[in-house]
């Protein structure tokens, strides 16, 4: 190693190791875990409308597992939305709305439309499980399809 | 609004239910988007769909689970353990969705992509099955392409060989690179060696300047038509051409070479020429003959009176003398119109059988003596067995005289003239040649040099009768004059006599070959 090497070795480790505070990093309080939560929903929402209207553009739409993939998309559009309102919403709502021991007997004070709205989001299960399934169905469509063809061109 | 109660039983129902039906469902699309992507695994739309279905799964699993926990643990009072859980769950689904929305928007790059490698997989696949057909009938349609070309090669060879016309193909720089044998005939060449690569059309141009013109024309429109050009056949001859070319260009724009079709015209132009000499000088043979006619009796009268007067004055006296004066140039006048009476054949022949030799021999044995004074040799080449001729020999014997004194008028200095006899059984006629190594003929005289009174002699020294009376009387003969001459190298007369229809006269033309 050159002596011009070792000099910028130690002057690199000097100013690694010497400082006493380490003002560069940024601290992270609770909010921010939220926000970034709500932007991958926002980007889901952009991909999930993405696919659905590439799937469109390029005529993939004309199989049927493909339009099944294309209510899926909506449906998970939708779901995105409500997801991203039920958790805007529950930064809004008191704890003291909810009485009770927490199990299936707890109780809602609905004295809002806010709370009213936060009850109808907190079903948002209503929507991804349909979404779930028109993913199923349509890859189950479009494997059924591949093994036929698969079938037809052995022969 | 009016405060009312609801419970939660709905929501904490459908949260454990949905949970573990979103697990469940995600697992089974992964498991449907595996046998997929194994069914076609070089599809890459199957490979997206599986990574879209295994990051729902891994979403499906952290919320799912998450959910289901929290109520669990919320039930066995595990707040404490919940809420150390909970960041881990959230921290999940916000990567789950992200890996989703990522791949999905990369996915519609990666299939342009591979669009584009399938239709390029395709296109190969195609040209690999060409190459392997052509690889299997290589050697077959090589066969068949090379007996095509034969056969194309031999049909525009035999066009190219049996053409009546001169086909050529000239190189960028005008030497002939091929030419069809009726070319070379044409030309005056025996041997296609002795001529391609050897000789260029330039150089057998008779004028520079005609070629320069045609070798424009070829340069700015890319082809000529029936273009009429003179080209040197020997030292001696010329020919005519009516010739058409293009030109050939590579793609750079460069001339490569030139192709020509050439029809010979010479025996076409000059019995053109023949036609319109012999059309012009019949017409002026009659204006001739009709003042030939109105000026010899007042001549005549003019000529009597003046003999008559001489009688009365005796020798020495002025008056004499200046009628003797009258008398000369009365006289010369009437030979004037003597020889207009010849040209126009209005003359009285007496024709006889004669033999063309004899005749020629006797006007050179007359002329011989002062073409010794003037340094002009004589060449004679007279064929031995020429059968006789029905003519009048004074005349024709007038007629070589004129050719040979105007052969002697053409050469200034030490000259040569050559007279020849030859038959020619092809038209049965006698051919006496005259030729001469003089100033010879301009082009623009050549048309002219047969008119009544045309002479480029200085005036006084010729009264421009002599090839007029000379045409008059071949004509009265049946014959006919030809004339070639090349200004600077001489010039040839030949006079074409007919000779006698039957058999001995015939076997003589042949023998005299």
């Amino acid at each position: 190693m050159t002596p011009l090497k070792i000099g910028f070795f130690i002057v690199w480790a000097y100013l690694l190791l010497g400082p006493t505070v380490a003002s560069a990093f940024q601290s992270h309080p609770g909010p921010e875990g939220l926000y970034a939560h709500q932007l991958a929903h926002i980007f889901f929402i952009l991909a999930m409308a993405f696919l659905g209207y590439w799937l469109q553009v390029n005529g993939f739409t004309r199989e049927r597992g493909w339009r099944l993939i294309q209510i899926s998309c909506i449906l998970l559009i939708l779901w995105n939305i409500v997801a991203f309102t039920g958790h805007w919403l529950e930064e809004r709502i008191p704890e003291t709305v909810v009485s009770g021991e927490p199990d299936w007997t707890q109780r809602i004070a609905v004295n809002s439309a806010w709370t009213g709205l936060y009850y109808a989001l907190k079903l948002d299960h209503l929507v991804s499980v349909p979404a779930m399934l028109f993913l199923l169905l349509g890859i189950r469509s479009l494997y059924r399809q591949a093994v036929t063809e698969g079938r037809r061109g052995d022969r | 609004m009016t405060g009312s109660s609801y419970s939660l039983a709905p929501i904490w129902f459908t949260d454990v239910a949905g949970s573990a039906l979103i697990i469940v469902l995600s697992f089974l699309a992964v498991w449907y988007a595996v046998r997929l992507a194994k069914a076609q695994p070089s599809n890459v739309i199957w490979i997206y769909l599986l990574w879209l279905c295994v990051a729902l799964a891994v979403f499906g699993v952290s919320r799912g689970v998450g959910h289901i926990a929290k109520r669990f643990l919320l039930l066995m009072d595990m707040r404490d353990v919940w809420i150390s859980l909970r960041s881990y769950s959230g921290a999940f689904n916000t990567l789950a969705f992200v890996v989703v929305a990522s791949i999905t928007l990369f996915f519609q790059r990666i299939h342009r992509i591979n669009t584009a490698i399938l239709k390029d997989k395709e296109a190969l696949e195609q040209a690999s099955q060409e190459v392997m057909h052509l690889n299997r009938n290589l050697e077959t349609l090589v066969r068949h392409r090379t007996e095509e070309l034969s056969l194309s090669e031999k049909k525009y060879r035999r066009i190219f060989e049996g053409s009546m016309d001169m086909i050529f193909i000239l190189d960028e720089k005008g030497d002939f690179v091929d030419i069809n044998r009726a070319g070379l005939d044409v030309l005056g060449f025996q041997n296609r060696d002795d001529f391609i690569g050897k000789v260029s059309l330039g150089g057998l141009f008779a004028s520079g300047e005609e070629f320069d013109q045609l070798m424009s024309g070829l340069h700015a429109n890319g082809f000529v038509r029936d273009r009429q050009c003179r080209l040197r056949k020997s030292e001696e001859t010329e020919v005519f051409l009516l010739l058409s070319a293009t030109s050939r260009r590579d793609a750079s724009g460069k001339i490569v070479s030139y192709e020509g079709i050439a029809k010979d015209v010479t025996a076409r132009l000059y019995m053109e020429r023949q036609l319109q000499q012999a059309e012009k000088l019949a017409s002026l043979g009659q204006i001739s003959t009709g003042i030939a006619h109105e000026i010899n009796n007042p001549l005549g009268v003019m000529l009597g009176y003046t003999q008559l007067l001489l009688r009365d004055h005796p020798s020495g006296s002025q008056i004499h003398d200046d009628l003797k004066t009258i008398e000369k140039h009365a006289r010369n006048c009437k030979a004037v119109v003597e020889d207009l009476l010849k040209f126009s054949r209005s003359t009285q022949t007496r024709k006889s059988s004669i033999d063309i030799n004899q005749c020629v021999g006797e006007v050179i044995s007359l002329l011989e003596h002062q073409f010794e004074l003037d340094k002009i040799t004589v060449e004679t080449r007279l064929s031995p067995n020429l059968p006789r001729v029905t003519a009048d020999g004074e005349k024709l014997q007038q007629v070589f005289m004129n050719l040979l004194m105007n052969a002697r008028q053409a050469i200034s200095g030490k000259g040569r003239i050559s007279v020849g006899t030859e038959g020619d059984p092809g038209t049965r006629a006698i051919r006496v040649v005259f030729s001469d190594d003089g100033c010879g003929i301009a082009a623009e005289h050549i048309d002219k040099i047969f008119d009544p009174f045309f002479s480029t002699k200085p005036v006084g020294e010729g009264t421009g009768l002599g090839l007029s009376v000379s045409y008059g009387i071949v004509q009265d003969h049946n014959g006919r004059i030809q004339v070639e001459s090349r200004p600077g190298k001489g010039s040839t007369f030949t006079v074409v006599l007919p000779v006698e229809q039957d058999g001995e006269s015939a076997s003589r033309i042949e023998a005299s070959q």
